[in-house]
This record gives C-alpha cells, sequence and structure tokens, in this order.
C-alpha cells in the first residue's frame, strides 16, 4: 500500500472545515494582479511557477493518479515547445493555432510512445521512457534544419496580443505582461479540466489500476488501454505548458529536452505532494521560488536540491501539501480530544 | 578500406566496451539482487576518477603510484557505498521503488557538487603509468599497453565474477538472492548483510574503473552523468542481473559507436538510444536477462 | 482543496520580496561564462581578466563616478542556460550591461536576450562569423573576439606554405563554432591551394569524453596533415587519447590548431603530454619570445600574475579584460549608463589594449581582433609549452 493512498484516502473523505474558502479562486485572483503589484521580476517568477505547475500536474496524472513512474515525461514538453515554435518562428502560424497545434502533436507523440511503453512493466516502462526522452533529445540537438540543432530556436514571437489594449485596466501592459495574463488563463482552465478528469469516473478507474493492477483486470478493466489514455492525457498537457514555456523564455533549446529536468519535474511533484491534486504546484512554486533565491548566494544549488529530496523521502514522503495535512488533522484531533 | 583500418576500429570499440563493462557490471550485480536502479553508480565512478588522482597528488606526482591510487579509490569508494548503504539505503527497502530511485538520484546530485566543492569545476588529468606507457604494433597498427590492459582486465573480471557466482558459497546465495530474496531470508540466510555486501562490492567495481579510465580521460564535473546513461544503455541490451549479458551488452554497444560513426557522423548519438529502445519494445529483459 | 492553498499563497507573497539588493548605485554588468566542465579551462581566466579590469577601472574612481560591479554565472557551456541566467540578471539581478559567454552556441542566443531587452552585449570570444552579421546584426551586439573568416584565413595561409602536404583532415567539435571553423578553413585553402585534397573530417561532439574512433578512423585515412578546431578541456582529452595511439607520430606533428590552444592555460593544462611542433594560436602569447614586447603588455602581465596569483599568467585574461575596458570607454563617451546611447558611442571607438588598438567597425560591431600564431615549442625557462616567435596575423596582412 503505501503511505500515499493512505493519504489520498484521508483527504477525499474529510469532513468540512470550519471555514470554507475558495482557495484557488483566491489564488488565481492573487497571481492575476501580478503585473500591476508586482515588479518584472514577481511577473518572471510567476510565469515559471504557474508553467512548471501544469507540467507537473500533468505528470502527477501518471505518477501519482495513474502509478505510472515516467523518467521521459521532458520530452512531452519539448515536443510541445519545439511545435509550437516552428510553427510559430519559421511558419509564421498564429498563437490562436500553434498552441492547440502543439498540443495535439505531443498528444499524437504519446499516442505512439505510449503504445510501447504501457506494455511494460514498472521498471522496464521507466527504461523506455527515459530511451524515447533522450531520442528526442538526440533529434532534437542534431536536426539543425529543423530545430536549429546545438544553436536552437531563439526570437520566438509572442502571440498578437494588440487585442488587449481594447479591454479596459490592460492598455498599459508591456506585450511580456499579457502574455503573462494570457498564460494563466490557459493554464487555469487546463488545470481545472486537469481536475475533472482526476476526480471523474476515468480518473477513479486510473486509481483503481494504481493500487491493483491485476484487480482491475479482473473486473473487466483494458488496463493497458486506460494507461495509454491517461499517457496521452498526460503528455498533451505537457505539450501546451511546454508550447507556453517556449514563447516566455524567448527561445527553445534542445537541453530543455534533458533527462534530468525530467527528474526536476518529477522532483516538484513530490514535493509538493503527489497524492493531492493541488500537490504539484505547490511543489513547482516552492522550488522555483527556492532555485532564484538560493542561486543567488552559491553556485551549488544542486547539492540543494539532493538535500531537499533526500530530507523528503526520509521525512516527509507526503510533502509539503502532506506535511500540513498530517499537521492540520493533528491539530484538529488535539482540539475535539 | 584496409583490414589494419578495420582492426584498429575494432579494437577502440573493445576498449570503450571494457571501461563500460566494469562500470557497468557493478550496476547490473545491484539491480539483479536488489532490484533497484543505482543512478548514483555513475558518481561513484567520478569519485573513483578524483580519489585517485587526489593519491596520486600526495604520494608524488610519478606514474609509480598510480597502482596504489586506483587501489585506495576503489577502497575508498567502497566504504562511501558501505556508508550510503547502511545509514540511508537500508531504511529505503520497504517502500515503494520510486523512492529508491529517487534516493539514488539525490545522491547524485550531493555527490556531484561535493566534488565540485573538493576538487574544482576545472579539468584534472592523471598520468598513464609508466610501466604500461608504451604501444605495440600488432597487424600494421599501434596499440597503447594501456589500452591491452584495459581490454585484457575486462574478460578477466567478467570470469572472475563467473567463478565467484558460481562456485562460491556467497556467489550461490547471490544468485539465490537474485531468484528470490524472501525465501532466501526465510531460510535463515542474513540477507541484509547480503545487501550491504553486494553493494560494497558493486561501488568498488565502480571507483576502480572511475580510477583505471584517468589516464585516458579528462576528471570532469558532469562525467558522472555521461556514464550513467551509458551504463543504462548497456544494462539494458545485455540484461539486467546477467554479468555475461552486461559483457556483451558492452561489446555490441562499442562496436556499435566505433563503427557507427564512419556509416554516419552524427548517427552515434541518436543510435544507442534507439538500440536501446529495441530492445526493451521487443525483449524487455535483454539479450541474456531473465524475464523479471 | 482548501486549505492546502495556503502554502502557496504564502509563496506568493514571499516572492513578491525584492532579494539581494547589491551595492547601490553601481553599474551592474551581467557575465554569464563556463566555469565548470570541460570549457571552464578558457572560461574561468577571463572572468578573471574581467575581474582585473574591474578592480582597476574601480581603483582609479569607477565609471562616471560610479564603481563597475561584476556578476558571473556558470552557464556550463549551455545555450539554454545561458540564456537564462541572462534573462535572470536582466530581470531578476536589473544589470545594466551583459558581458561575457564563451562558446558560439551561447552567445548567439545570448544576443537575442540582449536584443529584445535593448541592452549592449559585449561578447569576447565567440567567433562565428554569423553573430555580427544581418540578419542577426543588432545595434546592442559587440565583438572582441576574431571571427571564424579571419581565423580560416590565417590557418589556411600557414598550411599553404607546407608545399609538401597534399592531403589534410580536419576534426572539429560538432556545434556552430567547429562547422564554421571547418567551413572557412577549406574554403580558403581551396583557393589558395587547389591541389590539396581533404580526405577525412571528423565531427566528435563538444565534451566528447571518448575520441578514440575518431582519432583511429581518421589516421585509416593517412593525411599528410590536420586542421583541428578542438579546444580546451577536449583537447586535452583528444591529446592523451591521441598520441599513444601514433595519431601526432603519424603527422608528423603537422597539426593547425586555430582555436587558441597555444594558449599558456592550455599548455599548463597539457603538461609534458604537450604536442610539440603543432602551429597554434593564442590572443595573448603572455611568453613574447622575441624583442618586441610592447611596454603596456609588460605591465599587464605583472599585474595578471599578481591578480591571479598564478606564476605563468593566462592567455585568455586579456579577451575578458578587453570586454570590459571597451565597454568601460563607451560608457564614458556615452556620458549615461543608457544602452541606447552607449551603444551609439562604441560605433567606432578605438579602444587601448595590453596589445595594441582596437576598433569596433560601425558596420559589423566587430573588432577582427589579430591573433599570435607560431610553432608550439619547449622552453627551459618554463614547464610547459610556448609559442616560439609569436607572430600577430591581423586580417589586413593576410590574402
Amino acid at each position: 500500500m503505501g503511505p500515499v493512498r493512505a493519504a489520498i484516502v484521508t483527504a477525499s473523505d474529510r469532513a468540512a472545515l470550519p471555514r470554507r474558502l475558495p482557495w484557488t479562486l483566491i489564488v488565481f485572483l492573487i497571481l492575476a494582479t501580478v503585473p500591476w503589484l508586482g515588479s518584472r521580476y514577481n511577473v518572471f517568477l510567476a510565469e515559471q511557477i504557474i508553467i512548471d505547475a501544469l507540467f507537473a500536474v500533468s505528470l502527477n496524472l501518471l505518477l501519482g493518479t495513474t502509478g505510472l513512474v515516467s523518467f521521459g515525461h521532458v520530452a512531452y514538453f519539448g515536443v510541445g515547445a519545439y511545435v509550437c515554435g516552428i510553427l510559430m518562428k519559421t511558419y509564421g502560424v498564429p498563437f490562436t493555432l500553434a498552441f492547440p497545434a502543439a498540443g495535439l502533436g505531443t498528444a499524437a507523440f504519446a499516442l505512439i510512445s505510449g503504445y510501447f511503453c504501457v506494455r511494460l512493466i514498472k521498471l522496464y516502462f521507466a527504461m523506455l521512457t527515459l530511451a524515447f526522452s533522450q531520442i528526442v533529445w538526440a533529434i532534437c540537438y542534431k536536426w539543425n534544419d529543423v530545430t536549429g540543432g546545438d544553436q536552437g530556436l531563439p526570437e520566438i514571437p509572442y502571440p498578437h496580443l494588440d487585442w488587449m489594449s481594447a479591454v479596459p485596466g490592460l492598455t498599459d501592459l508591456s506585450i511580456g505582461d499579457r502574455f503573462y495574463l494570457l498564460s494563466l488563463v490557459l493554464i487555469a482552465v487546463s488545470l481545472a479540466v486537469l481536475h475533472r478528469i482526476v476526480r471523474s469516473p476515468f480518473g477513479r478507474v486510473l486509481t483503481a489500476i494504481r493500487d491493483n493492477p491485476e484487480r482491475a483486470g479482473f473486473i473487466g478493466v483494458n488496463v493497458r488501454a486506460y494507461q495509454l489514455a491517461a499517457f496521452v492525457v498526460a503528455g498533451a498537457f505537457a505539450g501546451l505548458a511546454g508550447a507556453l514555456y517556449g514563447i516566455f523564455s524567448r527561445g527553445v533549446f534542445a537541453d530543455y529536452v534533458f533527462w534530468s529536468k525530467s527528474a526536476e519535474v518529477m522532483i516538484m511533484t513530490i514535493l509538493g505532494g503527489m497524492g493531492y491534486f493541488w500537490g504539484p504546484p505547490v511543489g513547482a512554486a516552492a522550488l522555483v521560488w527556492l532555485n532564484q533565491e538560493i542561486t543567488d548566494y552559491t553556485e551549488y544549488w544542486s547539492f540543494v536540491l539532493g538535500a531537499i529530496l533526500l530530507l523528503l523521502l526520509f521525512a516527509f514522503p507526503g510533502g509539503i501539501v502532506g506535511g500540513i495535512d498530517t499537521l492540520w488533522t493533528r491539530l484538529r484531533n488535539t482540539r475535539r480530544a | 578500406m584496409a583490414p589494419s583500418f578495420l582492426f584498429s576500429q575494432f579494437m577502440g570499440g573493445l576498449t570503450t566496451a571494457m571501461f563500460l563493462f566494469l562500470i557497468a557490471s557493478g550496476l547490473s550485480l545491484v539491480f539483479g539482487v536488489m532490484r533497484v536502479i543505482n543512478f548514483a553508480h555513475g558518481s561513484f565512478y567520478m569519485i573513483g576518477a578524483y580519489l585517485a588522482w587526489q593519491m596520486v597528488e600526495w604520494l608524488h606526482p610519478s606514474g609509480e603510484a598510480f597502482w596504489p591510487a586506483a587501489l585506495f579509490a576503489a577502497l575508498g569508494v567502497g566504504a562511501l557505498g558501505a556508508v550510503v548503504e547502511r545509514l540511508f539505503f537500508r531504511s529505503l527497502y520497504g517502500r515503494e521503488e520510486l523512492y529508491q530511485l529517487l534516493f539514488t538520484y539525490g545522491l547524485v546530485l550531493i555527490l556531484g557538487d561535493a566534488a565540485k566543492f573538493i576538487w574544482g569545476t576545472g579539468q584534472l588529468s592523471v598520468s598513464t603509468p609508466p610501466v604500461l606507457a608504451g604501444s605495440v604494433q600488432i597487424f600494421g597498427t599501434t596499440q597503447p599497453l594501456y589500452t591491452l590492459f584495459i581490454v585484457a582486465i575486462g574478460p578477466a573480471i567478467a570470469f572472475g565474477g563467473w567463478l565467484a557466482l558460481n562456485r562460491t558459497g556467497v556467489g550461490r546465495m547471490v544468485r539465490a538472492a537474485q531468484m528470490d530474496r524472501e525465501m532466501l531470508g526465510a531460510l535463515g540466510a542474513n540477507v541484509g548483510t547480503l545487501y550491504t555486501g553486494m553493494f560494497v562490492v558493486s561501488a568498488f567495481l565502480a571507483g576502480l574503473s572511475g580510477a583505471l579510465v584517468t589516464p585516458v580521460q579528462g576528471i570532469v564535473p558532469g562525467m558522472d552523468v555521461l556514464i550513467i546513461v551509458q551504463a543504462f544503455i548497456v544494462v539494458v541490451i545485455g540484461g539486467m542481473g546477467s554479468l555475461w549479458g552486461t559483457f556483451w551488452g558492452s561489446v555490441i554497444y562499442g562496436e556499435v559507436l566505433s563503427f557507427g560513426i564512419l556509416i554516419f557522423p552524427g548517427f552515434s548519438l541518436f543510435s544507442v538510444f534507439a538500440l536501446m529502445a529495441v530492445i526493451l519494445i521487443i525483449r524487455p529483459w535483454g539479450l541474456f536477462g531473465r524475464p523479471l | 482543496m482548501r486549505f492546502r492553498h495556503l502554502p502557496s499563497f504564502i509563496l506568493a507573497a514571499a516572492a513578491s520580496v525584492p532579494f539581494g539588493a547589491s551595492a547601490a548605485d553601481s553599474i551592474k554588468i551581467g557575465f554569464p561564462i563556463p566555469l565548470s566542465g570541460p570549457t571552464a579551462t578558457y572560461g574561468v581566466p577571463i572572468l578573471k581578466g574581467a575581474e582585473m579590469a574591474v578592480a582597476e577601472i574601480n581603483a582609479k574612481g569607477g565609471v562616471l563616478g560610479r564603481k563597475l560591479e561584476l556578476m558571473s554565472r556558470d552557464s556550463k557551456a549551455n545555450a539554454d542556460e545561458a540564456v537564462r541566467l541572462a534573462r535572470e540578471l536582466i530581470i531578476k539581478n536589473s544589470v545594466d550591461f551583459l558581458a561575457g559567454t564563451l562558446t558560439s552556441a551561447e552567445a548567439p542566443a545570448v544576443s537575442t536576450v540582449a536584443k529584445e531587452n535593448k541592452i549592449v552585449f559585449v561578447a569576447p570570444t565567440a567567433k562565428l562569423t554569423e553573430l555580427t552579421q544581418p540578419p542577426n546584426l543588432h545595434p546592442y551586439i559587440f565583438r572582441i573576439a576574431s571571427n571564424t573568416d579571419v581565423e580560416g584565413t590565417a590557418g589556411a595561409s600557414l598550411m599553404a606554405k607546407w608545399t609538401d602536404v597534399k592531403t589534410v583532415a580536419t576534426i572539429a567539435p560538432d556545434y556552430a563554432y567547429g562547422r564554421d571553423s571547418i567551413g572557412s578553413f577549406v574554403d580558403k585553402i581551396k583557393k589558395l591551394r587547389p591541389d590539396i585534397q581533404i580526405v577525412d573530417q571528423e565531427w566528435p561532439k563538444l565534451g566528447e569524453a571518448d575520441f578514440t574512433p575518431f582519432i583511429t578512423a581518421q589516421m585509416g585515412k593517412k593525411p599528410d596533415a590536420v586542421y583541428c578546431s578542438l579546444f580546451a578541456g577536449d583537447f586535452v582529452t583528444f591529446t592523451k587519447e591521441a598520441t599513444p595511439l601514433g595519431y601526432y607520430k603519424a603527422i608528423k606533428n603537422r597539426m593547425l590548431d586555430p582555436a587558441e590552444v597555444g594558449t599558456v592555460d592550455e599548455a599548463q593544462a597539457l603538461g609534458d603530454n604537450y604536442p610539440y611542433g603543432i602551429i597554434a594560436d593564442a590572443y595573448d602569447p603572455v611568453v613574447w619570445g622575441g624583442p618586441g614586447e610592447p611596454a603596456e603588455h609588460q605591465a599587464f602581465e605583472k599585474n595578471l600574475k599578481a591578480s591571479m596569483k598564478s606564476e605563468y599568467g593566462s592567455g585568455w585574461a586579456i579577451v575578458g579584460y578587453e570586454a570590459i575596458e571597451a565597454l568601460a570607454d563607451g560608457i564614458k563617451k556615452a556620458g549615461n549608463t543608457k544602452s541606447d546611447d552607449v551603444a551609439q558611442a562604441l560605433l567606432g571607438l578605438t579602444f587601448d589594449t595590453p596589445v595594441g588598438k582596437r576598433t569596433f567597425s560601425a558596420t559589423t560591431h566587430e573588432t577582427l581582433s589579430p591573433e599570435y600564431w607560431g610553432t608550439m615549442v619547449k622552453d627551459a625557462a618554463y614547464p610547459f609549452a610556448v609559442i616560439q616567435n609569436p607572430v600577430s596575423l591581423p586580417p589586413s596582412t593576410i590574402n
């Protein structure tokens, strides 16, 4: 079993808290005000956080919900970034077409690669996802004509956001701020969709598969088909996150697809708490913020990251959200008693 | 193409293969017994290289120091492995495999920066030991003695490993653990000590291969990450947990790289991952492995 | 779903607190450069040269009464890392200018960041000709280094002098600089010596650990001479692997390497394993070899050795030094630190360096720096290889 599943059972069976606040809406509104209340740096940080949040939640659909450990998730992030970037930069396709194309293109790639991956058991699944991810990296690194090769694709254009001038209050915003608001809306919608998926009957079958694939098979579930579907959905949303990231970073480079980035997003997911839907976004926020603060003072960020990881594994397997949850439950129980 | 040219490409591939076999053998061993992929194996290799360099610096900057330095490096990394296993790894055995994997990755991050902190970020170098510094002419090609030494050591270790596994009591326990470790524990064998022992041996091999590679390659941050992916590929091709599988997997890998660049220069980067993917799709347990 | 969001709320609030406020009113120069990995052999001394320039200028009162502040970061020779660091330096640390990057993968990428943010970027080492050509040329990019055109012309003119060489092989790292460098050389040598045949071309990746298959493949083609653009740690590893295989013996050390392996930095890294007899170059030979060493150079070397706490100085520090000096001169001429004005001021600006005057071309924003070429020999006075009678080959003097 493991602590992860126990945590999920507790969370969904939770009785009402004394104060029901729509926290997600509150956070969304706070994030939406950053271009006005915060500096350019705050927008930069916030954008990085929300993009990584979507990326991490997409991974968690595989990791936390379906129990599939993928080491190659960054491949889908990268494919999305390249598809959107190439369409917009090389072919001048507008964002409104390029963005969904990135999602669809990544979904197609996820379908093909996923078909081979889900046929394998745990360890081999992880190795094959890693192999596919490195193949994508090698292609991006070498295919100079299409992907820019080792030089990458700098200067991805911003989408046309002049229409925002017509909206009252948005007229004075810079293009970077406008893109941030657009990303925020797109990511919020994506997260809402993913949330629906996880809570739906489909999502429940996935958790059943995670808990015991054989039993799920016995009751008539086509385990492979469901796993493949999860793979495709997770890949598609990772691709959307990648598309936004390519525009945000003003360029797409082959090293975005290197396997160490897969490890980073996995750490984010677990840091936040993979047993909770909102765990990965918390982990993303924590890690991005920590990284920015610490790299100003020391070059040894890897050491810090490794130490955090070890601390998580040995002391806080439920992640930040898991830790807070446990704390909150204990407080409630002591108050009752 | 002249036969002597083909021979030198072949020997080059074989050298790469034997270096990789030394490293990958430890990885395969740990996986076979403990069913866990140790990402930090590449870090052990790197630390072995740095320790060898350090020892050569301390003893005296001359070639005779190389052999004790290599041994010291291997023992040092073995000790590090023992500490890691006893203090940390042990507590993760009952947990999900993902946690064990992530622990080894955390080690990669920590050991990588620790090495940078201790030995700096530049590229370090060790000279070839004088006794092996020369070369011989074989089939019209120049073969460095050191290369021949490595090419000889590979099969020696493979054969020695095979002997240990198949002709000793400890070896029998290891093979039993590979097949069914719960049963082994139930039969009264001290599985805990066996695990520690295997981990130490694996770390020792990694440290030794790191030390032995220093006359031929630069010691530089990032060598841990570069090597671990190659070791994975080899172990997947040959079959995880199989000593001979790792041996032949290394040979295949080395020769594909060596002859691949003749056929298509940019090929090698892509081809080895493609090969890994193909094996995983068709025969996931590798050429010589057993289905899990 | 309710209380759980509190942590992210707290973190978002924390993100708004500005951190790391640096010395008030200093002129900040962002300096991403590889400080780890095989290319650090060049990256680290370049940074030290820049630091020395900053220290010297600040000791004299700074620029326009304000001190210079160098903010360096390790780019690991990756384009994406360099871009990320450049953007962070601009957005988070509010740097006024950018300088640095080593490779021709990093520099063009950072150049686009500079263009978009309208910040002057002085690149000390990247040789890729495209960096300062349309469509990549923009008002804010300036280059201290030579370029692959000049480099290839110099290299080809020297190889052309080996009249008994009929077959040539090339080996270079497989990325923009390597491809450009070889392309330029092949182009020029074909014009000077149409009788020369290129019999083999090898392309190991940048940061390759095992060059053996490339070495043996190249030896199989039996070239008379080799043009090699491997550099820094890669050249060290390559030589370590090639020498026992008889590579250098087979070509009788007839190798030309235009990627500054003639610097004392590289020579020290190779020590006694250096393939004496090859021809190499450097921006600063350090060891002058013959008479006629400019007094400024002598003074520079003395200060450099003291500043780096090294007995032998560095052949690379000079470009980092020059980048800061040129930028400082540009700021002085503009009278302010606005990048638009400084960029204008740098056009056609002539500045002093320890090895002569340099001018930023008003049209291409380059200095077309010459380099010092010569045969690498053993010198009793030094424990490493030095350039014998280094000769400066400016673009105007070579055909």
